[in-house]
């Protein structure tokens, strides 16, 4: 140990011991030095965040990206147009604004918001989660068809989609409502929010994440590969809200049966499995 | 004209799940609008909590982390021997880099009017380790501390560095107050 050392931890030690003169009510270990009239300290950067107004571009541009999927869906009836809508919500939703705030994630929010009165819900989470829910209610689920950047990644990654047998297809479905349930107790109990922190997709729209979710993600798509849109039909807990709404949707996709010769083909092409042979009416 | 007026089952049924849908989100909605519309919350550190765990450099889910060191220069007390600046056992009180406690240099040291030094933090270089911050803290004015840098945090719902935090840190701040002072700043 060097002598300049030894001095500096006598020193050191001294001023531990000698009670700091508090004239502005704040204690300093070693009082800020009077640096004459002359001086100027130096600039500190702080960076303004995001600016509020932006919140209300992003709920305009939600709220015309559901308008035009419901158009697309219901009236215009053009496959080519939904998918030219999925990737400019996937552009904008997933790659510009980094898949943060989503209607998914906001579940937890609005959870933790209600059990939770300090918690300080900001209404553009509010707006993302109601608007699809609404939209749900009048149209269907066409925020899963043209809105949802997740959606319209794992339709991209589709390539060739495998019939998955309906007693697993039906099997796995329950878990996005035990997925929910797990993800709103966890939220309700301020533990922390379970959707964001294991979802596959943000680390694609980040280009960063952390090991195990880059696993995880490389699994989700792999498997989107063959299957259609696994996320949303097995884990998606907002697709599950959006499926108990839609049920009673005012006006929404259906085979007219009257006209229908039951020859099966649409439900051979839907890669989601949405269309069963026998069943009169089907949902995105 | 009776008949079409006759509602079927499914009909009736549809009407009513559709009511009940929109009472609830409605009401959920409404009655979270009506208690606390707010406009934006942004992450901040809240450096009277943080214990300089230094997890705030690996868990950013950014490659380089949102979380830098600031430096309030009014607190500082341009000692020589900063115990933010130089590593517990250097070998000489200079700028050589095995004296430095910043493990990336990113603490710029200049001789303001003798015999004060002035440390500056570089932005660029800095990944929000806490090293100098611990050094502050411990024999210190506490003048340098970790905020939240705004331009670079993506404001994730789930804040990752949030949940890895020890001494619960980290808190959701208004966006038009979006950092927390240390005790003593004049800021």
């Amino acid at each position: 140990m060097s002598g300049r050392q030894t001095l500096l931890r006598a020193c050191l030690v001294l001023l531990c011991l000698l009670p700091a003169i508090a004239s502005t009510g704040v204690e300093y270990f070693s009082p800020p030095p009077d640096l004459g009239e002359g001086y100027t300290y130096p600039e500190s950067y702080q960076a303004e965040p995001r600016a509020g107004w932006l919140a209300w571009v992003d709920t305009f541009a939600l709220t015309v990206a559901l308008t035009l999927a419901a158009l697309i869906a219901l009236r215009w009836r053009r496959r080519r147009a939904m998918v030219w809508l999925s990737v400019a919500s996937l552009l904008y939703f997933g790659f510009y604004r980094k898949g943060c705030v989503c209607p998914i994630g906001a579940i937890q929010n609005v959870a933790r918001a209600l059990f939770d009165t300090t918690y300080v819900l900001p209404w553009v989470v509010l707006a993302f989660f109601a608007f699809p829910l609404l939209f749900a209610l009048l149209f269907g689920r066409v925020f899963c068809s043209g809105v949802c950047p997740f959606g319209a990644l794992q339709d991209l990654a589709l390539l060739k989609p495998v019939r998955v047998p309906r007693w697993l297809d039906e099997g796995l479905s329950l878990l996005r409502y035990f997925y929910l349930g797990l993800a709103v107790f966890l939220a309700a109990m301020g533990a922390g929010y379970f959707i964001c922190r294991y979802d596959p997709f943000v680390s694609f729209f980040r280009m960063s994440g952390r090991f195990h979710i880059w696993v995880w993600s490389g699994a989700v798509v792999l498997l989107s590969f063959f299957v259609g849109r696994p996320y949303c039909r097995y884990l998606c807990p907002y697709g599950a809200l959006l499926g108990m709404l839609s049920r009673f949707a005012v006006k929404r996709a259906t085979i007219t049966p009257d006209r229908c010769v039951a020859c099966g083909l649409c439900a051979d092409a839907c890669p989601f499995g949405a269309i069963r042979e026998g069943e009169e009416d089907a949902q995105q | 004209m009776s008949e079409e007026k006759k509602l079927t089952r499914s009909e009736f049924l549809a009407h009513c799940g559709r009511g009940v849908g929109l009472l609830i989100v409605g009401g959920v909605a409404g009655g979270l609008a009506a208690r606390n519309a707010r406009a934006g919350m942004v992450w901040q550190i809240d450096p009277n909590k943080c214990n300089q765990c230094g997890q705030c450099a690996t868990h950013c889910v950014r490659d380089q982390s949102a979380v830098k060191c600031f430096h309030a220069f009014e607190m500082c007390g341009y000692c020589e021997l900063c115990s933010g600046f130089l590593e517990p056992k250097f070998i000489t009180p200079d700028e050589g880099a095995e004296n430095q406690l910043c493990p990336v240099g990113a603490i710029v040291r200049q001789r303001e009017i003798d015999p004060y030094y002035s440390y500056e933090i570089d932005e660029s270089r800095c990944i929000g380790c806490a090293r100098c911050v611990k050094g502050c803290t411990q024999f210190g004015n506490g003048s340098l501390y970790l905020q939240v840098r705004h331009d670079l945090c993506l404001n994730c719902n789930e804040c990752s560095i949030a949940a890895a935090c020890p001494s619960n840190a980290f808190v959701r701040v208004p966006a038009n107050k979006p950092y927390i002072p240390r005790l003593g700043a004049n800021l």
